[in-house]
């Protein structure tokens, strides 16, 4: 029974993805967006969009307003102007879980595990999205809540061993190592199943190697259909995205391959430091 | 474990549960039957701090407003029991759900602040309103439960009548926590932002464990009321909402049946200490000091804690 949910649950999710990637309008796309704290102009009218299926970029040196940018995406901050469409639907001011049940889903800077809970329940708590039993048949322990239990322990397992998270599934995730807890979250957040996977910095603290392997795998995610937004300073990193957005002060100052935003005067005087 | 110990260890358990109160004095007795009257309203308690972070100090309304309903149904309209204790659960979690959606907006200090003000307003309620609780006077000759003519009239009947439903309350808290929703609960006591970000609805779900939470204290509270046969504003006080809160922490809010041990401890401790004369509340104060420092996961962690040390080795 679980290996035949587990396969129903993955046709589904393809079905999902290709339905986006054959999307022609972006999935995402941020209009005019612009947000001051105090008299301080973190975002100044940001506009772009991110199309189904791709691998996007937006880079930007410290203090260029990403997080920022991110946080009202994600739902974490309301803008002060502009709107953020969502499947062609407007989002600016549904609530952070609304936007995740519509499939955007976000990782932190800081890798926000469940620290008490296993690296296991971690994963586990990612298919929550999907699944619909109530409290009152959790307690009694229906049907259907030991049919969610054993799902989401099949697709924990699945997750486990596809981001190379077997040995630590037991352990608390608090107590794994940073590296492993970036996976833990990236794993956590695919089994959500999103529509768009927003990553904030998810190099940030792992070594050269471990950034190469986190390379691979979110060009293997792409590749299977995950539309990934990519926020980052690492351009060893950003090189994967098809498509990168320059935000500089608050104002996106190019957008193009990494080739072409490379050779951007604007862009190398202004974050890459080439005059 | 190996199964066979495990059968064992319950077995040997449930032969002492069974057992102790035809061994223990009546007295003795009598605080066990509070004791589980009190495991059955902190396990809501203990429940909301330690999965969900939430401070309650409001469980002695629901608690009251359970033995109010069944006072008033069972000893002015002279319904039967059931009709009483189905009330206090609807009338408690309605009231749950309608001021737990906007205080359990609020967080940290403030929400304790919010149910403490809760607690106080429910105290003066039950005071005030005397046409339906007494008032001081309070409701006396609550008939006692007997389903098929069977009375739990006393000490050692209504021993085997409680602890059957606190362990049946504690199971099913304990599917609860190992379940979608018990995840999530989990979840969002950790880092309500990501599980926010993975669609659990937070504040959905702390109105929903606010709402068990009542509907425990309200079942607790009509039992208590059946045992006692009669009710004053006076076992409804924030002092009760404080041994429901203390049981639960001293009990260890992280283990389902921390409740249970937390609540032996508040009740058979003092009574125990008090041949010590005077100076007993003392010994009391000083040993519950002693317990929170030594053991800030509570009895039940420090146990759980110990247990999983033996079984590593």
């Amino acid at each position: 029974m679980t290996a035949e949910m587990a396969a129903e649950m993955t046709a589904e999710m393809t079905a999902e993805m290709s339905m986006a990637a054959q999307t022609a309008d972006p999935l995402l796309q941020v209009r005019q967006i612009s947000h001051s704290f105090g008299g301080l102009h973190v975002l100044r009218g940001v506009d772009f969009g991110v199309p189904a299926g791709s691998l996007t970029g937006l880079i930007g040196p410290n203090g260029a307003g990403k997080s920022t940018l991110f946080n009202i995406i994600s739902g974490f901050l309301p803008p002060q102007r502009g709107s953020v469409r969502f499947d062609g639907r407007d989002i600016t001011r549904d609530p952070v879980r609304t936007r995740a049940r519509a499939g955007l889903v976000r990782t932190f800077q800081t890798p926000k595990v469940f620290g008490k809970l296993s690296v296991r329940e971690n994963l586990m708590v990612g298919c929550h999205r999907h699944l619909a039993s109530g409290v009152a048949g959790n307690m009694l322990r229906s049907r259907r809540s030991r049919a969610e239990m054993e799902l989401m322990h099949a697709q924990a397992a699945q997750a486990g061993e596809r981001f190379g998270l077997s040995e630590v599934m037991e352990r608390p995730a608090g107590q794994v190592p940073a590296g492993m807890q970036r996976l833990v979250e990236l794993a956590r957040g695919c089994l959500s199943r999103p529509r768009l996977l927003m990553l904030d910095e998810p190099s940030s603290g792992l070594n050269t190697t471990e950034i190469g392997q986190l390379r691979e795998l979110l060009q293997r995610l792409n590749r299977e259909g995950i539309t990934i937004l990519l926020v980052s300073h690492d351009m060893q990193l950003v090189d994967v995205a098809s498509r990168v957005h320059v935000l500089c002060f608050g104002s996106i100052i190019a957008s193009g391959a990494m080739a072409q935003i490379k050779q951007d005067e604007r862009v190398r005087q202004a974050y890459l430091g080439f005059q | 474990m190996p199964p066979l110990s495990r059968v064992l260890m319950w077995g040997i358990a449930f032969a002492v549960w069974a057992a102790l109160p035809f061994v223990a004095t009546r007295h003795i007795v009598d605080l066990l039957v509070f004791a589980g009257l009190y495991a059955i309203a902190g396990l809501g308690v203990a429940f909301l701090l330690g999965q969900c972070g939430i401070v309650s100090l409001a469980q002695s309304v629901f608690y009251g407003i359970g033995a109010y309903c069944t006072a008033w149904f069972c000893a002015h309209q002279a319904l039967p029991s059931p009709v009483g204790i189905a009330a206090g659960i609807a009338l408690s979690t309605g009231i749950a759900a309608l001021v737990g959606w906007p205080i359990l907006r609020l967080s940290g200090h403030f929400l304790a602040l919010a149910t403490l003000a809760l607690g106080i307003i429910g105290q003066v309620l039950f005071l005030e309103w005397d046409g339906i609780t007494g008032g001081t006077l309070g409701i006396g000759g609550i008939p006692r439960i007997a389903p098929f003519g069977f009375a739990f009239d006393t000490p050692l009947r209504f021993y085997f009548l409680v602890w059957p439903i606190a362990l049946l309350l504690l199971v099913l808290h304990h599917n609860l926590l190992h379940s979608r929703n018990g995840l999530a609960l989990r979840a969002m006591r950790d880092s309500p932002e990501a599980a926010a970000a993975l669609g659990v609805d937070i504040h959905k779900l702390k109105v929903q464990i606010f709402v068990l939470s009542a509907a425990l204290g309200s079942a607790a509270g009509s039992l208590f009321a059946h045992y006692v046969t009669f009710v004053s504003v006076d076992s409804f006080s924030i002092d009760r909402a404080i041994s429901f809160l203390l049981l639960a922490v001293l009990g260890g809010v992280y283990t389902v049946w921390g409740p249970v041990l937390g609540a032996l401890f508040i009740t058979v401790l003092p009574q125990w200490l008090s041949r010590l004369g005077d100076i007993h509340a003392l010994v009391f104060a000083a040993a519950l000091i002693a317990a929170v420092i030594l053991l800030p996961e509570g009895f039940g962690g420090a146990i759980r804690k110990w247990w999983h040390a033996r079984v590593a080795k």
